[in-house]
Order: structure tokens, then C-alpha cells, then sequence
């Protein structure tokens, strides 16, 4: 850390000297002849460092500790988000949720099933999808911005607009069936939609949600791919290895600590991310495609105001929690491999 | 000290956002809807307020219902509420005000305003003895409220299950006029869907997952069963409840629509059936009496349409089953209002007989005020059709603002995910479908 005294302002230095004017910056570096540079005191110094700070601590505060803080106290208590007052029910909120209560234990089972289905589909398929793509445009001689802007739109157009737009695709006189029946996969349609079919609905939400997380898993592993060297590659290539072998056993396990970050990320993204199941679903056709995630913002927001917010802070709590679990093995196994 | 003043100004900001600018102008309003096609009309009647009294209102709609209860949650909580709230009446209003987001009106309602409305629902948004008992239920989401407060006044009156006929569709299958039994109905359906299957079916949105519940098996329970028997299918008798032979009966009557729902139903939000309907999607939608307005936003004329109540089956146990009218919505006003006498202006100028004519013919829903002999021409022969169903007596009404019977806490959600399974998905039978809602019935019981 250095100690060093801050220069002097610009108008310190010309007070009584008006003909004298310094370029922009040389004030910050020209000596003054004859007068000595005045030092701020160390208080002066911590205030503008704490002036400096202040706006990301208010907002730390504000949006941070005061939110989660807020939220944790609220995991205990029942309320509606209206009533002025919160009735405490301990730890009824969280026994609520797993085991006791008939109503709600079930639908968190059910709704941890899929999920769970998501957190192994939703990862894998996106390292099988982005991993490959990412090599093949690597290797593209021409065009490869455009090429990377093109694999990119998913994740710069993603929103809620581009779930309706799925929706519609996907209905049962939408462009996938037409698109099916157009090339003769006509048993492959669906006549009630992808998302009107228990047995498909969920699948169609997994490749959605892929389709939404190749571009970012796509870019990193590009990133990490330009920065293997390429005397790696051509001593495997004087070794023998085709192109194949090269990308198998050279490339793949030098990119290991990028596919654990995929992973971890669509790991984290599966757990608690459930807009796409709110716009496309809303978790049916019955509730065939719940999942947790929403249905902590169900609890929350759709259940006509009934004093269920305490349960949806609980049930974010324990998704936090699982989601922590997660990242520490992750860790742990990175820290094992590379 | 510039950086001093930037984190001040963040923060003022910060502060400052939500905040409604009602208040800033004493002569100015400002009022929320969640019904899209209730803005014209309110802006026009808006309009003319303006010119009687020189208050302006700015009258701004945030849809869909989810998504509006979400802001109005969040403007409560950063004080950013407008002065008056469209609600949904005897249930939102109650839970806002149990709150005291929104004020009461007990004594500020006075017989002159009040006895404009229809007779049925005049005092809708006051706290009946019965919903006081139903407020000392331990899930109550409105507990805390009094006896004789109000927390609202009537805007719009109607019900739920009422049917659209695409006519055109019907005459082409040879039906000519509106179906007047459940049994004449399925037939309906069958006709137009044999001749195309792929458009000759119902839409509903169910993917609001308590539609197929509400609007649907419902009406058509009580209509098979009779009021009692109805009731005995949400009770803790399992001799009557929907695991009983009751239960499996009015659930196989539900089941016969199964094959003529229109593709992909269960995947289409209220808005988007009725949009499918409209679009020649179906032969048929089910809704309510507000649906005809968002038919004509979407271009199909009232004349276009058969609208009748859901038909009651010939040999059940009310067979001239009539729909009870209730207030739909209702205008709150907030505690928060700068300007309440102001407000209170606004809102009842919206119930005088020529604005609420005029609100009716724009926005082409039923007003909660009482349009008098005139109001078959007001409304048209469609609306005035849906008013008929409303014919009824204590017995042979189905009332669907009647909860007391259901176990408290009772959530038509989650019941109607396990009626999805039965209709339209076909994965259960109506026996295990009646198991399943015995089950979530006594879950609810017990958690009492």
C-alpha cells in the first residue's frame, strides 16, 4: 500500500500565478518550484476513501444484508405482505415444508423431483452442446465474429419475450409440429403442444432452458480454448493424434476448471431459476413441470394473499442452502483436479 | 463533496422510486385497474368527471391479475399507491383493508349512493357477519377486519360460467340456437367437433389452474347434486365428499368433455383461450360475463355469439340451475390518499346511472348499478341473455362467492392441478381423481 502524498489540485497550484496554465493531467505530475506540495491529513484521506466506498456500502446495505437479513427473519414468521404485523411460528415454516404439513410437504417433493431432473439435464446437455460448438467455431477461419455473434443472440435476446415465443412455436399448430410434419416426422408430433404433454412438456423446458445457457457456456469455453498453447497441440499432432484424440485427450481435460465453472453456473441457474416455467407453464399442464424455484415465488406471490410469503422464505432459505452445498463440492473438486 | 452529493442524490432517488405523484396536485387522481378493458371506459367517464368537477384522473391498468397484485403489493410497501384501486370484490378489498392499505368506507357510503346499485350486491365490500366468521378462520387471509366495515363499493356485477357459441360453427354443424341442457350442450360439442376436429372444440384457460374447477364442475356439481349435496363434496363426510359415488358421479360428467377440448387448452392462459375462441380456434369458451368484452377487443361481435349460462343436466337435482350474480369488482379507496373526499367523488360519480350506461356500452361488461327497464337496450341482447341466467331463487342458485363450506385455506389451485389430471390430460380416472381430492380436502381439514 503506498503512503505517498496525494498532488495538489490545479487550482491550488495557480492561486496567484493566473498567466501560468497547465495542461490537463501535467498537474498532476509537473513539480512546483519554490513552494511545497500542502498533504492532506490522513483523515482527509480515509473520508474520501469512505466517500468513495459509500455509494456500493449503501448499497450493500440497502439491497444486500437489509434484504437477506429481512428475508431470513421472515423464513420464521407467517404473513401476507400486508398485515402490520408478522405472527412468529419458529421453525413451523421449514417442518412445513419437508415432512409436516400435508399440503405443502408433497408439492416441494414433487416439485424437488423435477427440479432435480432439471440440475442433471440442464448442465450436461449444455457442456455436450457448447463444448463442441465452441472447438468447431475455434477452428472457423472465416467469419468467426459473426459466427460467435450468431451462437451468442439466445443470450442477448433472452427474456420474456423470447418465452412467448417458444410458447408459440411450441403449440400444437405451432412451427416445431409443422416443421415436423414437413419432413415427414409426422408420429413425432404433438397434437396437444410440447408443453400440453406431461411426458414432453418437461424435456421442452430442459432444451429450452439449454438453448438459453449454450451461448455464455459457449463463450467461456472459446475464451479458455484461445489460451491453451498451441505448441500443446502441435506436439500432439507430431505425436500422431488426430483430430479427434487431440480434442479428447489434450483439450478436454485442459479445459476441465471451465466445464466445472459451466456446471456449477447451470448447476446454480436449475436450482433457482424458474422464469422460464412461470411464462411457459406456470408449472402445468397440472403440475407436471413445478419446480422449486417457482414454487418459492408461487408461495410468495400466487396464492391470492394467503400469509404464505414466510413460507417462500423459508423454502428460498433452503434452496440458498442447497445451492451452497453444491458450490463447496464443486470447489472441493476443482481444487482436486487442477 | 461531489461524490457526497452523487450518493445523496442516489439515495433520494432510491427513496423516491414507486412513489406516486398523486397528491402533488390537489385537483389531480390517480386510480389502478388490473381489467384492460375496463381503461377506455374509465378514461372516457375520466374525461367527462374533469369537466363537472375540474378534478382530473389518470387512470392506469397494470394486467394480469398476478401481476397486479403484485404491484399494488409492492407500492404498499414503498408508499406508492394510487388513490383508488379497482378490486376484486368481497375478497381482495377484505384483505387489503385488513391490512390497511386500503380505508374503510363503513358510514361513508350513504343510502343515495349505495341504493344505486343492484339489489343483490349492494352492499358488497362490507363485512357480512359471515365473512366476519370467515375471517376468524386461522388461514383467513383477511383476519382482523370488523363487522359493518367496508372496504369497497361495487364497479362491475356478473358471474362465472357462462358459455360462448361461436354461431357461425354451430350452424354449420346444423344447431341453430343456443344449447339449453347439459346433455344438448354435449351434443353441441360432439356435432361441431365432428365436423372438424381440429376447431370444433371448447377453449378455456386452463393453465389457470382453477378455471376448469370454478367456472366448470362446479356449477355443474351443484346443478346434478343440489346445494347440500354440493357442499358434502368439500366436507369432512366421506360419505358425501369427492371420493363418495357423488363425488365419482360429478366427476364422469366433467370427464364427457375430454375429448372435445380445443388442442393444447391446458397450456393457454385465460386470455389466450378466449383469443383462440375469438379467433375461430373453438367452437366454444367458457368464462363469465366479462369475457365479452375482450371477445369484441379481439374483433368477434356480440352478434357473432350464443351466450348462456353452463346448461344444468335434465335429470339432476336443480335442473333450472341459475348462476348467481355477484360484484365483481369494486373500487377501493387507499389509506394513503392525499385527497379522499376528492377520491370518493370519483367514485361515485362512476356509479351514477347515465356514466354507468355509458362505462357499459364501452367497455360492454354489466355495471353494478341498476340500469333500470332501460337496460336491455343499454346492454344489448348478449349481455341481457347472460343477465337471464341470473334468474333464480335461494335453492336453485349457485352462488360461486360462497366459500364457508370449503375447509379454510382451501386452495382451488392446487385441487384444480388434480382435476387437470382427469380433464383434458386423461391420466386418471374419475374415481382416483375423486380419491385425490378426498385426500387434499382432508389435508386441508386437518390442518385446522
Amino acid at each position: 500500500m503506498t503512503t505517498a502524498p496525494r498532488p495538489t489540485s490545479v487550482g491550488e497550484a495557480g492561486s496567484g500565478g493566473g498567466s501560468c496554465t497547465l495542461p490537463a493531467g501535467a498537474a498532476d505530475t509537473a513539480p512546483r518550484p519554490g513552494k511545497r506540495p500542502r498533504r492532506r491529513g490522513p483523515g482527509g484521506e480515509a473520508l474520501s476513501g469512505y466517500l468513495f466506498v459509500a455509494p456500493a456500502v449503501v448499497l450493500f446495505a440497502v439491497m444486500g444484508l437489509y434484504t437477506v437479513g429481512y428475508g431470513f427473519l421472515l423464513s420464521f414468521a407467517s404473513w401476507n405482505g400486508f398485515t402490520p404485523h408478522w405472527t412468529w411460528v419458529g421453525l413451523d415454516n421449514y417442518a412445513d415444508l419437508l415432512w409436516r404439513s400435508p399440503v405443502y410437504a408433497p408439492r416441494v417433493r414433487s416439485a424437488g423431483l423435477n427440479t432435480l431432473w432439471v440440475m442433471i439435464a440442464v448442465p450436461v446437455l449444455t457442456v455436450m452442446v457448447s463444448f463442441p460448438l465452441a472447438v468447431l467455431l475455434n477452428q472457423a477461419r472465416r467469419m468467426q465474429g459473426v459466427l460467435r455473434s450468431v451462437f451468442f443472440l439466445p443470450y442477448v435476446t433472452s427474456g420474456i419475450a423470447v418465452f412467448f415465443a417458444w410458447q408459440y412455436i411450441l403449440r400444437p399448430d405451432g412451427a416445431v409440429n409443422l416443421l415436423l410434419d414437413g419432413i415427414g416426422l409426422g408420429s413425432l408430433q404433438q397434437p396437444q403442444g410440447w408443453l400440453g404433454n406431461p411426458d414432453t412438456a418437461l424435456p421442452t423446458l430442459i432444451v429450452v432452458t439449454v438453448w438459453g445457457a449454450v451461448p455464455v457456456s459457449m463463450l467461456l469455453y472459446l475464451t479458455g480454448l484461445q489460451t491453451i498453447d498451441r505448441s500443446l497441440l502441435e506436439a500432439a499432432q507430431l505425436d500422431g493424434a488426430g483430430w479427434w484424440r487431440t480434442n479428447a485427450s489434450v483439450v478436454w481435460p485442459l479445459l476441465r476448471p471451465i466445464t466445472a465453472i459451466v456446471v456449477l453456473l447451470n448447476l446454480r441457474d436449475s436450482l433457482q431459476g424458474f422464469q422460464t416455467f412461470l411464462v411457459m407453464t406456470n408449472g402445468g399442464p397440472g403440475d407436471h413441470t413445478n419446480v422449486l424455484g417457482l414454487e418459492a415465488y408461487s408461495l410468495a406471490f400466487l396464492k391470492q394473499l394467503r400469509p404464505t410469503l414466510g413460507l417462500a422464505s423459508a423454502l428460498g432459505w433452503l434452496l440458498f442452502a442447497a445451492a451452497l452445498v453444491l458450490a463447496l463440492i464443486n470447489l472441493r473438486a476443482l481444487r482436486s483436479k487442477t | 463533496m461531489a461524490l457526497a452529493t452523487t450518493t445523496a442524490l442516489t439515495l433520494t432517488t432510491l427513496s423516491a422510486c414507486g412513489g406516486s405523484d398523486s397528491g402533488s396536485d390537489s385537483k389531480s387522481l390517480e386510480m389502478w385497474t388490473f381489467k384492460q378493458s375496463h381503461v377506455g371506459a374509465l378514461r372516457a367517464a375520466a374525461t367527462e368527471f374533469k369537466k363537472e368537477t375540474g378534478i382530473s384522473v389518470k387512470v392506469e391498468v397494470y394486467t394480469p391479475d398476478d401481476a397486479y397484485t403484485t404491484k399494488v403489493q409492492s407500492a404498499a410497501k414503498t408508499n406508492g399507491l394510487p388513490d383508488v384501486l379497482e378490486v376484486h370484490s368481497d375478497g381482495e378489498d377484505f384483505v387489503l383493508g385488513a391490512a390497511g392499505v386500503t380505508a374503510d368506507l363503513q358510514d361513508q357510503v350513504p343510502d343515495a349512493w349505495s341504493g344505486r346499485f343492484q339489489e343483490a350486491i349492494k352492499g358488497s365490500g362490507t363485512v357480512t357477519p359471515q365473512k366476519f366468521k370467515e375471517s376468524q378462520a386461522k388461514d383467513s387471509t383477511f383476519k382482523g377486519v370488523e363487522e359493518g366495515q367496508r372496504f369497497s363499493v361495487p364497479l362491475t356485477a356478473g358471474t362465472f360460467g357462462i358459455v360462448y357459441a361461436n354461431k357461425r360453427k354451430l350452424a354449420d354443424a346444423g344447431i341453430t340456437k343456443a344449447p339449453a341442457t347439459w346433455e344438448e350442450f354435449l351434443a353441441a360439442v360432439e356435432a361441431t367437433h365432428h365436423k372438424d376436429p381440429k376447431t370444433g372444440g371448447i377453449s378455456l384457460g386452463l393453465k389457470v389452474k382453477s378455471t376448469g374447477l370454478t367456472w366448470v364442475l362446479q356449477p355443474l356439481a351443484f346443478a346434478q347434486l343440489g346445494k347440500q349435496a354440493y357442499w358434502d363434496l368439500f366436507g369432512k363426510d366421506k360419505a358425501g365428499d369427492f371420493g363418495s359415488a357423488n363425488g365419482t358421479k360429478v366427476l364422469s360428467m366433467y370427464d364427457q368433455l375430454t375429448p372435445y377440448w380445443m388442442p393444447g387448452t391446458q397450456t393457454l392462459s385465460i386470455d389466450e383461450a378466449d383469443q383462440a375462441f375469438a379467433q375461430g380456434k373453438s367452437a366454444f369458451a367458457v368464462g363469465g360475463t366479462f369475457t365479452l368484452a375482450f371477445l369484441q377487443q379481439n374483433d368477434m361481435k356480440a352478434d357473432d355469439v350464443f351466450a348462456f349460462g353452463l346448461p344444468a343436466p335434465k335429470g339432476g337435482a336443480v335442473p333450472d340451475r341459475a348462476l348467481g350474480p355477484l360484484a365483481l369488482t369494486g373500487l377501493s379507496l387507499t389509506a394513503t390518499s392525499e385527497q379522499p373526499e376528492n377520491a370518493k367523488k370519483w367514485m361515485e360519480f362512476l356509479s351514477g346511472t347515465d356514466v354507468a350506461a355509458r362505462f357499459a356500452k364501452e367497455s360492454a361488461d354489466l355495471p353494478a348499478t341498476e340500469l333500470g327497464a332501460d337496460s336491455a337496450k343499454v346492454l344489448g341482447p348478449a349481455l341481457t341473455a347472460m343477465i337471464e341466467s341470473f334468474d333464480g331463487t335461494g335453492e336453485t342458485t349457485y352462488d360461486p362467492s360462497l366459500n364457508d363450506f370449503r375447509p379454510p385455506g382451501y386452495d382451488q389451485d392446487v385441487a384444480g392441478e388434480v382435476l387437470t389430471n382427469l380433464s383434458p390430460l386423461g391420466r386418471e380416472t374419475p374415481a382416483q381423481t375423486g380419491a385425490k381430492l378426498r385426500e387434499l380436502n382432508s389435508d386441508y381439514w386437518a390442518t385446522q
